[in-house]
């Protein structure tokens, strides 16, 4: 390492080469760049010019400075600079040990040990030395011999850190033989930075029985943070946080999960300084809280910030319910008033909303009630009855209190009931009785008031008196100083009953009034199991003492849940704490219904600070707090630049770039259009053939479509219609109709058109005005059909007035169109196929419009059937609705009727279609057909 | 040694030269006949072959002279005239020096492709028109339909080393002279040679061609320029600074033959090889045309 500067080289005496750098520079400076030869015929006109511009045969100072910076550069990359070097050793000779710890703590910074015993292994197995690695959370009987280094690594890469503590003293008493037979001549031990006794034990077990130097890795500067078990309060989860080094002030965030994984709720937490244990709260909703399965501190990854909860934390619902009138007016004589007040700093009450207890219990069974209380109800219906056994015998827990009406109650008819009662209550201290009021004697130490402080100044008045029977003293929980029993509770199926043998008010003794009342209901409250409903899954959790707690989410080291840990075994179900090994790793045992939660640190935990002063020998080092940063492709890359603005500077010195900046622009051009004038895809071409190729292969009639769904199906049905009854009268067979965009499609392959107007249709643009007016022009015909005879105005015979015919006229305005007629008499139309007088559609009396046959005189007009129409008129006009006459389902009906319904005007809109094909495709040659007679008359046959 | 080689290389270039001359005929021709078209006689009597006109007997012209077929047809004598056909000297030459041999990429051809091409292209159109046309320095001039092909099989026996002004030995009085070259020679030399061409009356057209890098002279950054007729090296640190400098001394050269020949009443015409070679043939064809009539009516 070089002194005042974290920079260590790998190879050094590669910078003995620096010594070359003058000489490179006498190099440089001695061949200057070569210039570009041109022969160049006016030489002479050259070297009368620029006598003055003589050009130094020498590179400049800046360029030889960059090529110099280069060969440093790549002279000090060579060398293999390190910065911030970690400067590990591998203490002593001969076999070298590693000691590595890998429980809960070390997980913090898990990689940074990882990679320090890495080096240390480098170093040993450079040096020629056997290394041993010892991981003092795995078992003991792992493998202590020392092997080679590569299978050291092998070992290192599959450490991982376990949810646990370590087993050092295992491990010490296990490795003691090995270490004598072995003589170690170096410990490396990488403290997971925890102190204690484990530890200390452990550190002077490693000096005394190796003989050889100690090197420990202790603190790494980061504080350890733990997470101590919760304390659920009245209206608060609160958490302790601890740490090991209690110097300064720190903080973070407590965060709290469901079961999947969700964020419920944060906590900040504070550490004052000298402080190692502080508190978070969260104050949640009780449903929010209920959620809570795992709290972690944020941005700390291992077990040990992780608190798993259970339901052993989840506020308890209690469902309250009186035999007595709820009278609010005088709400301190009302028994559930005292209840709700005792139980309301650590649970939540249900308070039925209907006073029936039919209705009632039900209610607070359904709202997850985990304690009813019963103040004073003598008996109960029998289905309430059945339904509140059932519960309990879930695992709900039944709370009742005397009263007077239990008293009354007839003692066999009451099943809910732990004891048997007598009947009647028995009253102490009264002005008839001999007997004082008695106190409050002892708590049953197995019940779950056990530990808690008797107050010498309850006086029971007025009680329940049980029948005395075998069973009586074990279901007492608490007795009177005569020793008949305050409390009784007996269990019924999973669940119990508990008996209050005084009123929940204070008519009978003064317990409500005292702070033990509040106690016995919060022990009560967390003795209580919630209930559950299904059979299969609460026996898992609350079944015998035999029954076992399979493992359900484990933690890993890191604080994550896994699903399975092959080492984890079943958790016994008595509840008896357990502490995390690796056979029962922390994480949650049960199934996703019930589950028990066990952590890694317990309540009181601390994380004390390594202590090395009971190492005497050993030399301590901190981890290093960052990676060692190899310098030499950063070096390297910087040469390269220097590379590349040297080559950019000789260019630029000998003209290149001026001389190629056109051909460099032009090709960041090219590149850059290449993308946007990439050729078009051949599939447009593919579609377009293929439009081709449906409209020539066989003859169809086509329409135009006019991008209104509507109209475009019933053009298409009313062609289908028209191709049908063509197919069936004629000669011709046309297939199915097609649909054209005439700006789009080529429209040649079609001898008509039938165009429906769309007045709300967007007008074509001037290229397909034109792209029409070629097709009208070239021999194609296109029949308009306005669709509106009804909404023209009667009477009036011109064509325009209706919005189609408006923008139909603008549309041929743009047109070279002929002048137009209604189709006359003796038109071709009139008897291409059918003879017709008129052309209805769906609608009858709307012209047809053909194009105007020049006016011909008298005299041949009477002569001829027919007038000779020189080829076919390329536009129709109609206002008929012709589709919608010609339009049928494909079994053949009709789909809309005509106007007015008349089957002949149906056929002779048929007639009509049938004639305007005819026509389209014959041409005059119909015209001419009425001069056979004629013609085979002269003919003399 | 060095002689040696550079006579070879000399002999290598001529053979060249002398490969590539069939096609520069062809080439020729062909540019030859784009300007033949407008091509014209003399449009006066005066002896020759082709036939002028016919005139009235003049009395005491020498009987022989009279046409007795054209007189049979009616009471006149007649005497058929021709059109005169002198034939005018005119010298070509080319320079064909090693500077010519030079070719950009910018240039359709090298200067001394489109050198000869122009003297061939010349020499045909002007034997066309029956001149007298010779190399001048190289060949006597001859008077003959074929005399581009002549000139071609001259040019192919010289070698290229000849003067690119050559020495004006036979230069005639009223003949025209056609010089086409690079004039990239000291200045004084080529101002001593073409008053050497003046002191012996001749009328001078001097053809400068240029390749279009020598024009513009897009060269930047060190450079090294070789002179390829002498072989001498000159480099420049920035070319581009010195292109202003080059661009107007090179104008200011051309300004000073141009003004030379303006003096003396002769013609300077300039040629870049990116341009086809018809531009200088139809103006060349166009000032010796204007000289020759020019030259009848006085």
């Amino acid at each position: 390492m070089i002194a005042g500067l974290p920079l260590a080289f790998g190879a050094p005496l590669v910078l003995a080469a620096l010594v070359l750098l003058p000489a490179i520079w006498w190099l440089l400076k001695l061949t200057p760049p070569k210039p570009r030869l041109e022969s160049f015929p006016p030489t002479r006109i050259l070297a009368e010019i620029a006598r003055r511009d003589e050009q130094p045969a020498r590179s400049p100072w800046w360029l030889t400075a960059l090529r110099l910076l280069l060969a440093g550069l790549v002279i000090l990359a060579l060398a293999a600079p390190i910065w911030r070097p970690t400067g590990e050793s591998a203490p002593g000779s001969g076999p070298l040990l590693v000691v590595i710890d890998n429980d809960w703590a070390s997980a913090r910074d898990w990689e940074t040990r990882i990679d320090t015993a890495r080096r240390i292994v480098q170093l040993a197995e450079s040096a020629g030395r056997p290394v041993g690695l010892i991981a003092t959370a795995e078992p003991a009987n792992q493998e202590f011999a020392p092997t080679d280094g590569a299978a050291i690594r092998t070992r290192l890469d599959a450490l991982a850190p376990r949810p646990y503590p370590t087993n050092r003293a295992a491990i010490a008493a296990a490795l003691r033989s090995t270490a004598n037979a072995t003589g170690f001549g170096g410990v490396a031990w990488l403290s997971n930075g925890l102190g204690g006794q484990d530890a200390e034990d452990f550190g002077r077990f490693l000096e005394s029985s190796i003989q050889a130097p100690v090197t420990v890795y202790g603190s790494d500067g980061k504080a350890l943070l733990g997470l101590a078990a919760p304390v659920a309060t009245a209206d608060a989860l609160t958490l302790s946080a601890i740490r090991g080094d209690g110097a300064a002030a720190s903080g973070g965030t407590l965060v709290a999960r469901d079961m999947r994984g969700r964020s419920v709720g944060e906590a900040p937490f504070a550490f004052k300084p000298g402080e190692l244990r502080t508190d978070a709260v969260f104050n949640l909703p009780t449903e929010l809280r209920n959620e809570i399965v795992r709290v972690e501190i944020a941005g700390q990854h291992t077990a040990g910030a992780v608190q798993l909860l259970d339901d052993r934390f989840k506020r308890r619902r209690i469902g309250l319910i009186s035999g007595a009138s709820s009278d609010n007016a005088q709400p301190l004589l009302s028994p559930l008033y005292y209840i709700t007040r005792a139980v309301q700093p650590f649970a939540d009450v249900i308070e039925p909303r209907d006073a029936n207890a039919a209705l009632a219990v039900p209610q607070m069974i359904e709202a997850g009630a985990a304690v009813i209380a019963m103040a004073d109800i003598g008996t109960l219906t029998p289905d309430v009855e059945d339904k509140l056994a059932s519960w309990v015998e879930a695992g709900g827990t039944l709370l009742r209190f005397a009263g007077p009406r239990l008293a009354a109650a007839s003692a066999d008819t009451d099943t809910l009931i732990p004891v048997r009662l007598r009947e009647g209550g028995r009253v102490l201290g009264g002005s008839l009785s001999w007997s004082s009021p008695q106190p409050l004697a002892s708590f049953a130490a197995t019940s779950p008031f056990a530990g808690l402080a008797i107050a010498r100044d309850i006086e029971v008045r007025r009680q329940v008196l049980a029948e005395p029977d075998a069973n009586l003293p074990a279901r007492t929980w608490a007795a009177l100083a005569d020793g008949t029993p305050l409390v009784t509770a007996a269990p019924l199926g999973k669940g119990w009953l508990v008996l209050f043998h005084v009123t929940a008010d204070a008519s009978w003794s003064n317990l409500p009034l005292s702070g033990t009342f509040v106690e016995m209901l919060r022990r009560i409250s967390a003795f209580a199991s919630v209930p559950l409903m299904q059979d299969s899954a609460a026996k898992t959790v609350e079944g015998a003492a035999g029954a076992t707690l399979p493992p359900y989410r484990l933690l890993d080291g890191f604080g994550h849940f896994i699903s399975s840990d092959p080492m984890a075994r079943p958790l016994p179900a008595s509840g008896a704490p357990v502490a995390t090994s690796a056979e029962h790793p922390p994480g949650l045992y049960g199934s996703e219904d019930g589950f028990r939660a066990i952590n890694v640190l317990a309540p009181d935990a601390t994380l004390p600070p390594f202590d090395a002063s009971a190492m005497s020998r050993a030399e301590l080092r901190p981890y290093p707090t960052t990676a060692p940063i190899d310098l030499s492709p950063w070096l390297l890359l910087a040469a390269l630049v220097c590379l590349i603005a040297d080559a950019l500077a000789v260019l630029w010195m000998n003209g290149g770039l001026r001389m190629r900046r056109h051909a460099t622009a032009s090709v960041i051009l090219m590149l850059t259009l290449m993308h946007g004038f990439a050729p078009p895809p051949a599939h447009a071409d593919a579609a377009s053939d293929q439009f081709a190729m449906d409209a020539v292969n066989t003859s169809r009639l086509a329409y135009v479509r006019t991008g209104n769904s509507e109209i475009d199906d019933m053009s298409e049905a009313g062609l289908a219609g028209l191709a049908r009854a063509l197919s069936a009268r004629t000669a011709m067979e046309p297939d199915n109709p097609l649909g054209v965009d005439v700006e789009k499609d080529e429209l040649s392959f079609f001898p008509l058109l039938y165009w429906p107007i769309d007045p709300s249709s967007p007008m074509p643009s001037s290229q397909t005005l034109a792209k029409i007016d070629a097709y009208m022009k070239q021999g194609g015909s296109i029949l308009f059909d306005t669709r509106d005879e009804l909404e023209r105005a009667p009477g009036s015979t011109g064509f325009g007035g209706t919005p189609a015919a408006e923008r139909l006229r603008a549309m041929l305005s743009g047109l070279d169109i002929p002048p137009l007629e209604p189709v006359p008499g003796n038109h071709v139309l009139t008897k291409a196929f059918y003879l017709l007088e008129d052309f209805p559609g769906r609608y009858s009396g709307g012209p047809l419009w053909v194009e105007a046959s020049p006016p011909e005189d008298d005299a041949t007009a009477a002569q001829r059937p027919a007038r000779p129409g020189d080829g076919v008129s390329s536009i129709l006009i109609t206002e008929n609705d012709m589709a919608a006459a010609w339009a049928t389902d494909p079994d053949g009906r009709y789909l809309v009727p005509t106007v007015p319904p008349d089957p002949r005007q149906r056929e002779l809109a048929y007639r009509t279609g049938i004639n305007i094909v005819m026509y389209t495709l014959t041409g005059n040659y119909k015209a001419d057909q009425v001069h056979v007679p004629a013609l085979l008359e002269r003919l003399g046959q | 040694m060095q002689a040696t080689s550079r006579v070879g290389t000399n002999l290598a270039e001529a053979k060249g030269l002398a490969l590539r001359l069939p096609d520069l005929l062809v080439e020729a021709r062909r540019v030859a006949t784009t300007v033949l078209a407008g091509w014209h006689g003399r449009r006066r009597a005066g002896p020759g072959e082709t036939f002028w006109q016919f005139r009235p007997f003049v009395a005491g012209e020498a009987p022989g002279r009279i046409d007795w077929r054209r007189s049979a047809r009616d009471d006149h004598f007649y005497i058929r005239e021709r059109e005169w056909e002198a034939a005018h000297t005119i010298w070509l030459a080319a320079d064909l020096s090693r500077s010519m041999d030079f070719r950009s990429r910018l240039a359709l051809a090298s200067k001394r492709d489109r050198a000869v091409v122009l003297l061939l292209a010349l020499g045909d159109l002007l034997a066309a028109a029956g001149e007298r046309i010779g190399l001048l320095g190289l060949s006597d001039p001859i008077l003959s339909r074929n005399a581009a092909e002549r000139l071609a099989e001259t040019l192919a026996h010289f070698d290229t080393d000849q003067p690119a002004l050559p020495a004006a030995l036979r230069l005639s009085r009223f003949a025209d002279l056609v010089v086409i070259g690079d004039f990239l020679d000291p200045l004084d030399e080529i101002e001593a040679r073409l008053a050497e061409y003046a002191r012996h009356g001749a009328t001078v057209h001097l053809v400068e061609i240029r390749d279009p890098v020598e024009e513009t002279f897009p060269y930047a950054g060190r450079t090294e320029f070789r002179d390829p007729e002498s072989g001498a090296l000159y480099t420049i640190g920035r070319a581009e600074q010195i292109a202003e400098d080059y661009r107007k001394r090179l104008v200011a050269r051309r300004e000073t033959l141009a003004a030379t020949c303006r003096r003396l009443g002769w013609t300077y015409l300039t040629h870049r090889t990116d341009h086809p070679a018809t531009e200088p043939l139809l103006a060349l064809h166009a000032r010796l045309s204007a000289r020759t009539t020019q030259g009848d009516r006085a």
